[in-house]
């Protein structure tokens, strides 16, 4: 019943520090230029891990079913397997779940060792509010860079996958284009690049809140870095389920 | 007459009771000093009084606006009043000294650069720490940490300055270094608070003393009413200034 209670006052707080950021979105933007700088290190500096998650989830995405599909002739759907797989779904959720355990991770703890270290304390003092200051230029920076890092993700995963289906069975690049560029549909490019923007809101404020609530030490900080990539990690995969649903149920 | 006062307050954080029915009453223009073991609720003082905790019941004056009924944004003005230097200094650590000093300055945005960069010269040299404007915190040492915390607290020249353990975890010298611009502070007519468990730093720095112990007070006065209280406890903390006659004698 305690730990009821204390989940329930978790999500309160967590809503609480939502509302915040959206209550002060005008005079947020005095703190473009920080958001920027994140776009930088959430952005830019995840591009490696991105492209390398994304070209071996495609590469093995077309040994897998590759191998499969050759048993009843159809490797030239390999493909059509793999730019599904990953507009819809791979692309999204890897990268989703690369940058809830890299972004997510970086905002808890810088954010927390700032918790630990009275500076959160200190802006308050000094007049600035911390939802402002350092949620706002996180969750903007999350929202506009995950989309692209998406896209990269999508985009090296078929092309790793199309020269795999090349060397391993053979299959023209051209079949593999053809299959692929045919098979996709509005509705897929949507459903893929709308998943990014959710999982770039949740992962930035759950991680941003759990770096607020630290509390406890060095302990505590490494405790709520977990807990925040661990839930940022449990509500990729819970919004891709829920979105994957609504869209079969309505199209 | 009166600056801070602070009546029948207490304060209960995760089921813990942190002060019980603490009313105290800062002179304008004094160094009052707030006195305790570790652990007696001496920072929770400090936050309350910026307004960073709000207490459970009780009322806190800063002039003559109650704040506790307050809201961040109607605690804005009012901050504006005061400065903190925190026991661990809370120093932005992506940010040089120059821009710590300058944070409130160029968070109000209402100057212009000159005069900023003025201001901030003055505060660094009255700390006795010109030339270090490009340095990062992770490049000082203690002491000087503890000195660009109290630039900052005194760059936009407010009424009150808040000390938290000033001189806690510093050698003698340097020590003795804040405790001379604290004096040096109430020189110009700066109202401070000092909260500290070192019996000698409050004995030479404080005009009026207050003895607090598991958050409650226990006697408040000035250096030598407390000298010649009754209350046992206040003779037994106060056991090493009785132990030095020469320190004795200066009061």
């Amino acid at each position: 019943m305690e730990a009821f209670k204390l989940s329930l006052s978790k999500l309160q707080d967590y809503t609480f520090l939502v509302f915040d950021l959206f209550k002060g979105f005008i005079s947020n933007l005095k703190y473009l230029q920080d958001s920027f700088k994140e776009m930088y290190w959430i952005g830019a500096k995840a591009f490696r891990l991105i492209f390398l998650g994304g070209l071996f989830v495609g590469i093995i995405l077309a040994i897998e079913t590759g191998h499969q599909l050759d048993l009843f002739g159809a490797k030239t759907l390999v493909g059509r397997t793999v730019a599904l797989g990953m507009v819809r779904e791979l692309g999204p959720v890897i990268t989703g779940l690369l940058l809830a355990a890299r972004t997510g991770a970086k905002n808890a703890s810088e954010i927390g060792a700032m918790q630990l270290s009275e500076q959160i304390d200190a802006l308050r003092a000094f007049g600035t509010s911390p939802i402002q200051k350092l949620v706002f230029p996180r969750t903007l920076a999350a929202l506009v860079m995950f989309l692209p890092l998406t896209l990269i993700a999508d985009m090296v995963g078929i092309i790793g996958g199309m020269v795999v289906t090349k060397l391993s069975l053979g299959v023209d690049t051209s079949f593999f284009w053809h299959s692929a560029i045919n098979s996709l549909r509005l509705k897929d490019i949507v459903v893929g690049f709308t998943k990014p923007i959710f999982f770039g809101f949740f992962i930035s404020t759950i991680s941003c809140y759990y770096g607020f609530s630290t509390t406890g030490g060095t302990t505590g900080l490494g405790r709520n870095t977990i807990n925040a990539v661990v839930v940022s990690s449990m509500v990729v995969l819970i919004i891709d389920f829920i979105f994957t649903k609504v869209i079969w149920e309505l199209f | 007459m009166n600056i801070i006062g602070l009546s029948n307050i207490y304060l209960t954080l995760q089921g813990r009771e942190i002060l019980k029915n603490i009313s105290l009453e800062i002179p304008k223009g004094n160094v009052s000093v707030i006195l305790g073991p570790s652990g007696a609720g001496k920072s929770s003082i400090l936050k309350i009084i910026l307004g960073l905790w709000k207490p459970q019941s009780g009322t806190v004056k800063i002039g003559s606006i109650d704040i506790t009924k307050l809201s961040e944004l109607e605690m804005l003005p009012i901050r504006k009043k005061m400065g903190i230097v925190f026991q661990g200094n809370a120093l932005f650590d992506s940010l040089t000294v120059e821009e710590n000093v300058g944070y409130f300055l160029s968070e109000q945005n209402k100057i212009s650069q000159l005069e900023m960069e003025d201001r901030i010269e003055t505060a660094l040299s009255f700390v006795n720490l010109s030339g270090t404007n490009d340095l990062f915190p992770d490049q000082l040492s203690g002491g000087m940490k503890k000195r660009v915390a109290i630039a900052r607290a005194m760059v936009f020249n407010p009424e009150i300055i808040l000390f938290d353990e000033p001189t806690t975890g510093l050698d003698p010298i340097n020590a003795k270094h804040i405790l001379d611009l604290i004096a040096r502070l109430r020189e110009q007519g700066t109202t401070a608070v000092v909260v500290t468990h070192i019996l000698n730093d409050a004995v030479s720095i404080g005009d009026r003393l207050t003895l607090i112990n598991g958050g409650t007070l226990v006697e408040s006065g000035t250096v030598n009413e407390m000298l010649n209280s009754k209350n046992e406890f206040v003779k037994a903390f106060f056991y090493e200034v009785y132990q030095d006659a020469e320190l004795l004698k200066n009061c």
